[in-house]
């Protein structure tokens, strides 16, 4: 049977891929947040100077990935999926069988990106694995930083800086284009993506965590009703408009026709005037002890607390 | 986080090589346990390791002692002008030093200090705070400390109050130490800055004064056990009760705190008592009593020896003995002392512990100032802390115990004041004591006389102005 090749075809997989993507990854992430307690360092908690080395290590890493040679590359990759996923599986799983389910499935990975991308089904398998170890890594990162202390004001912050930053290397030093090209059809291609015929559609793992870092942080400071604005900015700003952008105009296609749409930038201004509008209208955020106390962890109260409420409250001995 | 992950290791490495500590490091990691506290509303596991001795192991703690002795003394025969010239004269060898040749060191004694005081500062340091002890014993004797050594010891009993969950942001401490206290004054009150907890330093000040502020406001109190004692009596006396204060714990150090007193605190303020060690010589070596009344002695800032009384080799097991404590650098800088016989007076305990803190080494409780033995037979010693604990066990609530005690013809001829034996028959007295192990001859003196016979820091009370003219008005005026 024939592929179909309309100029729509791209665009729906590409909105599919995300929408899905960007979806799975909040519901795993909430989830997580409200069952599954971390462990922490004894003593810190995140703050600004996380957001600058976290952001250091965004700049410098895809510079890396550029200059290093593909099999200490995939190594990298290897090692930061493995590590993200042991720190999310332990706390439910225990050490042994933790280390088990994570050996399998960076094993398979790496067999099926070598075995298997010879065949469309071959390829989907893979996506459909390689799908489940970025998913993975993404809700345990966004887990790692939300439950260490990251608030939605470093998530707001860290957005914003993330929308400057990828218009710059997709349009102007178009490095987010040239990683796409290198990671797909190896093991360890850190994206979310599917094929249908000669299409493969993509969406990057730091998209998705910035989305689930957003949604479980609004989550924590103002809890789910918050939560879920968080959620439908994230959907429509980081996956839907993106996606449906290149419908409109041709800039996001490259020399290569790749379409390559720096998704935070429609992202992270909208999410840094949600948070705002979230403070200027609920005050100051939830600590963790707080949002652990309110009840929110499996199925708490809805409504956020007015910081006038909280105050008043915090006043009464 | 980055930033706290940083400042741990930049700690350990400062308290593992010896180093001098980043204070301004030192003080953020404070903040940073603060902030984790607020955020989580509590530390992580495994926090108290981060402060707490990691020398577990016999042979690490050695290792740790062998080092760090090593380490302060090549820096006092440098700097110490009286150790450069007592290493020299005894033939000291600082380069090879370790616990075993200390013992070869004569120690260091009150005398020394008091006699050539400006020997003991170190060339190149930077004397910042002076420091008197109260001279309960006799004379007041004065330390200079440096502002590192204040910013180190504040810093890390602020971070040791944090992960023992000791000392919160939202905290109040009240302080009852005497004013001329200051390196304590100052500690508490930089430690609760640090900590972000508000400190109101008041002194020995008249106890219903105290109450006045301490009634539904402090949340912590450093005290003196004689003050404590006669808080807990003004408290009795107003009726007041666990109900009317907030406080979450009472800190009490460098007195005799009896079971007795320690009980009635605890019933009266609603708040956990704990007696700790600490002097101002040998800031910021520190001991803490476990719920066996054991003392437990902190290594990791200082070494703790226990000297026979008169043998001055290391006191056999069950054997009483004076606390000798070295503190190390870099925790001690300015005027630094080593092997300083504190005269505190301590009985090694028989055998291992099987206490909450049976991996820190302890010995007993402090039984009182050498100076204050009372030998009733040959070989048979009363101490201080026997004689309080039995005098404050009365029916009559004599609180803080006033005695005076002597050896008189075999036993113990013990004068107390009359409100202390009040209804109580000589009988009933002689038993009391008896079944104390105290063979006893009670003699009253007259309640005037109380204040004379046994001195205690509780004595030397800070007068307000209203205090003072009550006290000059005439009687009956």
């Amino acid at each position: 049977m024939g592929t179909p090749t309309s100029s729509t075809l791209p665009t729906f997989l590409a909105s599919g891929v995300a929408i899905t993507g960007t979806l799975l990854t909040i519901a795993l992430s909430v989830l997580y947040l409200r069952r599954v307690r971390m462990d922490r360092p004894a003593i810190g908690t995140f703050n600004g100077v996380d957001i600058v080395v976290v952001f250091g290590f965004i700049v410098v890493l895809p510079l890396l990935y550029l200059v290093l040679p593909l099999t200490p590359l995939l190594v990298v990759l290897g090692l930061t999926f493995t590590s993200a996923l042991v720190f999310g599986l332990r706390p439910v799983l225990g050490p042994a069988r933790t280390w088990v389910v994570v050996g399998v499935v960076i094993a398979a990975n790496i067999w099926m990106g070598r075995t298997m991308l010879g065949t469309v089904v071959g390829w989907q398998l893979f996506w459909v694995e390689n799908d489940l170890l970025v998913v993975g890594a993404a809700v345990a990162t966004a887990n790692l930083y939300v439950q260490g202390g990251m608030r939605l004001r470093h998530v707001a912050w860290f957005g914003l800086v993330l929308a400057g930053y990828d218009a710059v290397f997709t349009f102007v030093w178009p490095v987010t284009n040239t990683l796409a090209q290198r990671f797909i059809g190896w093991p360890f291609d850190p994206s979310v993506g599917f094929r249908i015929g000669i299409y493969n559609a993509t969406i990057g793992l730091g998209d998705l965590l910035i989305y689930s870092l957003f949604v479980i942080a609004a989550l924590k400071a103002y809890g789910p009703r918050a939560a879920r604005g968080a959620a439908i900015i994230s959907v429509l700003c980081g996956a839907v408009v993106p996606a449906l952008l290149p419908l409109l105009t041709d800039v996001f296609i490259d020399a290569r026709t790749d379409v390559i749409v720096p998704a935070q930038a429609a992202f992270g201004p909208a999410a840094f005037l949600y948070y705002r509008w979230l403070r200027r209208t609920f005050g100051a955020e939830r600590t963790m002890a707080e949002f652990r106390r309110d009840g929110d962890l499996v199925d708490g109260p809805a409504a956020p607390v007015p910081v006038e409420a909280r105050v008043l409250a915090a006043s009464v001995p | 986080m980055f930033e706290t992950g940083v400042r741990q290791l930049r700690m350990a490495l400062s308290m593992t090589w010896g180093r001098p500590f980043d204070t301004a490091s030192l003080t953020r990691l404070v903040a940073d346990a603060a902030a984790t506290v607020a955020e989580f509303g509590e530390l992580g596991l495994e926090a108290r390791e981060v402060i707490e001795t990691p020398f577990a192991d016999d042979t690490d703690r050695a290792d740790h002692a062998d080092r760090s002795i090593r380490r302060t003394a090549r820096r006092l025969a440098d700097l110490s002008p009286f150790y450069a010239e007592r290493f020299a004269a005894t033939g000291f060898q600082p380069r090879t030093a370790d616990a075993t040749t200390l013992l070869d060191l004569p120690v260091t004694t009150k005398d020394d200090l008091m006699s050539r005081p400006r020997d003991f500062v170190c060339h190149g340091s930077r004397p910042h705070l002076a420091t008197r002890t109260t001279g309960t014993t006799g004379r007041a004797l004065e330390i200079w400390l440096s502002r590192y050594e204040l910013e180190v010891a504040a810093a890390l009993g602020a971070l040791s109050g944090v992960l023992h969950d000791e000392l919160h942001g939202d905290d109040l401490m009240q302080v009852h130490v005497s004013s001329r206290a200051t390196a304590a004054v100052q500690l508490a009150s930089l430690t609760c800055r640090l900590v972000g907890a508000r400190c109101r330093v008041l002194g020995i000040v008249a106890v219903d004064d105290a109450l006045d502020a301490l009634v539904g406001s402090a949340t912590a109190m450093s005290a003196n056990a004689s003050y404590l004692a006669e808080l807990v009596v003004g408290a009795r006396r107003r009726g007041l009760g666990p109900d009317d204060f907030r406080l979450r714990r009472i800190d009490c150090v460098s007195e005799i705190l009896s079971p007795a007193v320690r009980a009635a605190a605890e019933e009266t303020f609603g708040a956990p008592v704990s007696d700790n060690f600490g002097m101002t010589e040998v800031i910021p070596v520190t001991a803490t009593s476990c719920s066996a009344g054991h003392l437990h002695h902190d290594l990791t800032m200082g070494d703790v020896e226990v000297l026979g009384l008169t043998s001055g080799a290391p006191a056999a097991p069950g054997e009483l003995g004076t606390l000798v404590v070295t503190p190390y650098f870099p925790y001690r800088e300015c005027m630094p002392v080593l092997r300083y016989d504190t005269r505190d007076v301590v009985r090694r305990l028989p055998g291992p512990v099987t206490c909450e803190q049976a991996g820190i080494p302890a010995t007993s409780a402090v039984l009182g100032k050498a100076s204050q033995l009372i030998e009733v037979a040959p070989g048979d010693v009363v101490t201080p802390r026997e004689l309080v604990e039995a005098v404050e066990d009365l029916p009559t609530r004599p609180w803080p115990a006033r005695f005076r005690a002597e050896q008189d013809g075999g036993r113990l001829r013990l004068d107390l004041p009359a409100n202390a034996v009040d209804g109580l028959s000589g009988a009933w007295l002689t038993d009391h004591f008896a079944g104390r192990g105290l063979d006893v001859r009670v003699r009253v003196v007259a309640d005037q006389e109380a204040s004379g016979l046994r001195r205690v820091r509780s004595d030397l009370r800070e007068l307000g102005f209203a205090a003072a003219e009550q006290a000059a008005e005439p009687v009956g005026a």
